[in-house]
Order: C-alpha cells, then sequence, then structure tokens
C-alpha cells in the first residue's frame, strides 16, 4: 500500500494542474453498477433518494473509497430548469419497458423539429425553452422551474455530505455543447440530414444558443458553490463526423464555452464518449491545466497522452468489458499499465470508460480501485 | 460508374433525386435504377473503409438510398426483383433500446442486396428464433450497446442451437462495445463495432451459405 500524504481534493488537483502526486488519483463513475451490486431498483432509487444514496455511501466504503465522486448523487444533470443538455427522455428499469435489473437509458427521439430552429435564432435558447419545455412536458414553466430547484437543492445538501467525508464532488453543474443538445433533441439521423442540408441555419442556431449556455451554467454554479464542471460529449466525434463539421459545428462552441468557463475559474471535465482521437490534437487549443479530458476506452488513451502530455489531465478508461467479462487479474494488469505510461509524471486520473456498467464484478471494480493504491508509475 | 451513382457516392441528394424521377419516366428499367444505386452506396462503403468518409456519410447516402428506394420499389415486380443476398433476422437485444447502430447496419444490409428482418429493439430470445425459423434467414444479427447484452445475446445463441438451427444460421453481434471476448462469450461467428465491416462480414457469411 503507497503511503498518502495529500488529500483527495490535493490528489486530483494536481493531476488538473498537470503535477505529480503521491499516487494516481481514482474517480471512477459508479452510478448504474450500485443498484445491481446493492440489490436495489431503480424505481425505488427514484422515489427514496435516502436509500438511493445510502447504497452510493455503502458502495464507496465496500470498494475501500476513491478519491472523489463525479455526482454527488443520482439526480442528473445539475442545472436549473432552463436545463444545458437535451431533455431526451429517460427509459427506467422496472417502469419502463425493460426490466428492472438492467441500466437507465436515453430513450432519443425527436424532440425538436426543424422549425424550432428559427424559433431558437429568433428568442435564443433560454427564450425558446420558455415555451418549449413546457411544451415537452405537459407542465407549466413555474412547475418545472420548482422542481427543478427542489432537485438542485437535493443535490447540494449531498455534495456537502460528501464534502463531511473528506470526499469532494466534481460537478457544481452539468452542460453540453451545442452540437450534442441539437443531436440529441433532434436525434442522430436528423440532425445529421440538417448538417449537410441546412448547415448555415445550424450554424445559426448554435451562434443563438451558446452564451445562453454559459449564462445558466455560471448561475447554476453560483448555487452550488462547486469548481467543476462535467461536460459530457459524444456526437460531435470523428466516429460520427469528419473534421470540416467539427471545425465548424463543435470545436468553435466548445471552445468558446470552456474558455469563459476557465476565465470564471471553474474546471471542465470533458467527457468524450466515442473515438476522438482524431480530435484530441484541437484540444491543445484549450487553455492549459485547467481542463481534464475524459475518455471512455475507445479513443486511444495511449496516444491522447502523447498528444496532451504537459497540456492537458486525461482521465479514463478502463473498459466496461473488461470490467463485465473480465478477472481482477485483467483489470490489474490494465490499470497498472495506465498508470506506468499515461500517469507517468502526472496529469492522470484512473477512472472507468464511463460509466462502470451494472453488470460489473464488484472484484474487478475493487481490483481497478485497488490498482492506484498499490502501484505507482514507473520510473 | 454511371451518373446516378456518383451523384449518391458524393451525397448529392438533390441530384440523386431528380436522376431517379427523369430515368423512371424514360422508362429505365427499376431493377438496373436500384444497382445504380447500390453501385453509389459500394462507392459509399469504399470511401469509409479507407477513412475518406465517416459515419455522417453512411447515414446520408443511407437516407438517399430509402428516399430512391421508396420511389422505386413500389415499380418493382415481383419475378423482377432480384434474388437476395441472403435473408437476415436483425434486431437489439433484451434489456436493450439502442437503435441508431441497428439501424445503420440495416439500410447498409439493405442497400448491399441483403432481405432483411429488423425486428427493433429490446428483442425477446424467442422472437429471434421464431422469425428464423419463419422466414428460413440463414444470418441473425444483433445488437447491443451496453454489457447486459451480452448475456441476452448468449440466451439466443443457446435459443438458435436449441431449435436446431446452428449449423444453418450464421451469426453476427454488433455495437460500440464489442471485441473479441465478447464474441467468443456469446458464441457468434463474429463481433463488430462497425457497421461497414459488419455488412463485409455479412456478405462472406451470403457466399458460406449459399
Amino acid at each position: 500500500m503507497i503511503k498518502e500524504t495529500m488529500t483527495r481534493e490535493e490528489r486530483i488537483r494536481a493531476a488538473v494542474n498537470l503535477e505529480v502526486s503521491d499516487r494516481v488519483p481514482i474517480v471512477p463513475l459508479i452510478y448504474q453498477f450500485v443498484f445491481r451490486y446493492q440489490g436495489i431498483k431503480h424505481t425505488e432509487g427514484l422515489k427514496d433518494a435516502e436509500k438511493a444514496f445510502k447504497a452510493l455511501t455503502d458502495t464507496f466504503d465496500d470498494l475501500g473509497g476513491f478519491d472523489a465522486m463525479i455526482e454527488p448523487d443520482f439526480i442528473w444533470p445539475a442545472s436549473s430548469w432552463r436545463i444545458c443538455a437535451a431533455p431526451t427522455p429517460y427509459v427506467v428499469p422496472g417502469r419502463d419497458r425493460i426490466s428492472d435489473d438492467q441500466s437507465l437509458q436515453v430513450a432519443e427521439q425527436e424532440l425538436m423539429t426543424v422549425e424550432d430552429y428559427d424559433k431558437i435564432i429568433s428568442k435564443g435558447w433560454n427564450g425558446f425553452c420558455e415555451e418549449f419545455l413546457p411544451r415537452l412536458r405537459g407542465r407549466s414553466l413555474e412547475s418545472l422551474d420548482a422542481n427543478m430547484k427542489k432537485l438542485a437543492a437535493i443535490r447540494k445538501r449531498d455534495a456537502e455530505r460528501w464534502k463531511e467525508r473528506g470526499v469532494p464532488v466534481l460537478s457544481g453543474a452539468s452542460t453540453m455543447s451545442c452540437l450534442m443538445i441539437l443531436s440529441l433533441s433532434r436525434t442522430l439521423t436528423q440532425f445529421t440530414l440538417d448538417l449537410y442540408r441546412i448547415p448555415d441555419k445550424v450554424e445559426a442556431v448554435m451562434d443563438a444558443m451558446v452564451d445562453d449556455l454559459i449564462e445558466n451554467i455560471t448561475n447554476d454554479m453560483r448555487f452550488t458553490g462547486l469548481p467543476w464542471i462535467y461536460f459530457p460529449l459524444e456526437r460531435g466525434s470523428c466516429f460520427y463526423y469528419p473534421l470540416k463539421i467539427f471545425e465548424r459545428f463543435e470545436f468553435p462552441y466548445l471552445k468558446k464555452m470552456v474558455d469563459a468557463f476557465v476565465a470564471k475559474g471553474f474546471t471542465p471535465m470533458l467527457h468524450f464518449d466515442t473515438d476522438w482521437t482524431m480530435n484530441l490534437p484541437y484540444l491543445k487549443d484549450l487553455p492549459k491545466g485547467k481542463c481534464i479530458c475524459e475518455l471512455d476506452s475507445t479513443s486511444d488513451i495511449f496516444k491522447a497522452k502523447e498528444i496532451l502530455k504537459g497540456h492537458m489531465c486525461i482521465m479514463g478508461d478502463v473498459p466496461a468489458t473488461k470490467l463485465a467479462l473480465g478477472t481482477p487479474e485483467d483489470v490489474t494488469a490494465y490499470c497498472e499499465k495506465l498508470i506506468d505510461v499515461v500517469g507517468k509524471d502526472g496529469g492522470f486520473i484512473l477512472s472507468t470508460g464511463c460509466e462502470c456498467p451494472v453488470d460489473a464484478k464488484f472484484e474487478n471494480v475493487k481490483a481497478m480501485v485497488d490498482s492506484v493504491k498499490n502501484h505507482l508509475p514507473a520510473c | 460508374m454511371s451518373e446516378l451513382a456518383d451523384v449518391i457516392a458524393e451525397l448529392n441528394e438533390d441530384e440523386a433525386k431528380r436522376l431517379v424521377r427523369e430515368k423512371i419516366d424514360a422508362g429505365v428499367e427499376p431493377m438496373s435504377i436500384v444497382d445504380e444505386c447500390r453501385q453509389g452506396m459500394d462507392i459509399v462503403g469504399e470511401r469509409y473503409k479507407s477513412k475518406e468518409y465517416f459515419l455522417s456519410e453512411l447515414i446520408v447516402s443511407g437516407e438517399i438510398f430509402k428516399e430512391a428506394m421508396a420511389v422505386v420499389e413500389p415499380l418493382l415486380e415481383g419475378g423482377k426483383q432480384a434474388e437476395p443476398l441472403s435473408k437476415m433476422v436483425l434486431g437489439t437485444v433484451k434489456g436493450d433500446i439502442h437503435n441508431i447502430g441497428k439501424d445503420i447496419a440495416g439500410t447498409l444490409l439493405t442497400a448491399a442486396g441483403f432481405e432483411v428482418y429488423d425486428l427493433g429493439i429490446d428483442v425477446a430470445p424467442g422472437v429471434f428464433i421464431d422469425k428464423l425459423v419463419e422466414t428460413g434467414a440463414s444470418i441473425l444479427g444483433m445488437s447491443g450497446l451496453l454489457t447486459p447484452s451480452f448475456e441476452s445475446m448468449k440466451e439466443v445463441v443457446k435459443g438458435v442451437e436449441e431449435a436446431g438451427l446452428r449449423g444453418k444460421v450464421k451469426i453476427i453481434v454488433g455495437g460500440g462495445i464489442m471485441t473479441e471476448q465478447v464474441g467468443e462469450y456469446v458464441g457468434a461467428d463474429a463481433c463488430t463495432n462497425d457497421a461497414s465491416e459488419g455488412v463485409e462480414m455479412c456478405k462472406k457469411f451470403a457466399r458460406e451459405v449459399k
């Protein structure tokens, strides 16, 4: 066991600052895993926030603890009613069409039409949401606002409870990029057709959205008081689009948001799902030592280290498949490789590749958490 | 290469629509229009393989192909339809509602000449088996994005064996997190995380089962 000489917060902050810490920090995403491991149902967790929170803390303890929670509980996303995400409905196991022991899933559907683009252009994102969200949810603006405020207050309380345990929470608010919001709200196919059929209009929509997203997140951050922004990104990657699309529709808006957040003292955690390997060199245009590049195991994390070394902290990327089908020895070997290669000279946080799957074996998750406590980067 | 194949390969949707209409009005044999569209899709596939094109180009070309087929297919008389490369049953397995990868694969397989029976998402094992029996399809494609889908896929493979079909049906699994380890675990004949590669694998299966 490596002797620890830093607090959890200091260890993570050192990684973001691209400095070497006493050991590599570990921050897994374990929310879905908790349900099956603790034998509670999603429907129970949604009804009973205390039960769900206890399941989370019990799992944290069973794993021997780790360095931070990305979210304090199961209430995602953390934001005001003027959401900075696509309002895509979830399919809840046991409540909707899938059985109790499955994962929470997103039911992507066409929530927004091409006609809605004109409304965003004329009213901005927030002005559009005032009409769009009540229409979508079938509830008044006041009711939606009150509900989101209530959820935000629960999150803030739960973040305090983690803080009392000495565990930082790395999400004061959550936002998506303009491209991600539009893609999820239009569906991948329709949005992709929009990009090819009406690119100028899509660009005008994004121009009308981005400042509102920055303002909303700034307000949310003021409320939670946590300096970290969770930033899920998936749809803008080279897995989906050629670089010419990324350069026009994703990166300029992402950069504008990241630059604004960093200027306010916030740390964006860029959660990159799907393969972004070709896009990684662009991240060198984002502020040095101020963001986290989190990879889900489909991007090449070793290539990421070559590209972003000395510029951006890398986080990831124990594959879900390895946690579900592998052995503790497989997991330990992979984690030690990550620690040695990506962790060399600091700037690395070990994590799951996106979410720890609902059917991960406990001994594999424990092996992942233990790896950083027993293994230092090779000199 | 024909002009129609070329405009599809260049993702020129308006021009593709215009040419299809022009050919129909000129009395061109509908099946030959389908063949030209497929040639265009083959070129898109080649460009994807060489990394000149990305998933977005597969999506856009797939939509152009579907639009063309919506116009041409009603004109095809039963006897004049080309023999499919093979019949194939496709679906996202039980417990998983992700449809994007499956839908892209389905469009590309149809464009490549397969007769695809798409069962949708969250498909129970018995439904796959029943469809294989009903259609006599010789390829089964299962999609999943989440790790619990591995157990569902394994259950379907077991069902195929129990139905005495395993020797007659090739099985391919696909999804973003697929690895060789997953393919072996579920007992599939092929495994891919790339829809275009999946089409090539199915073409190989089609040659083997004929």
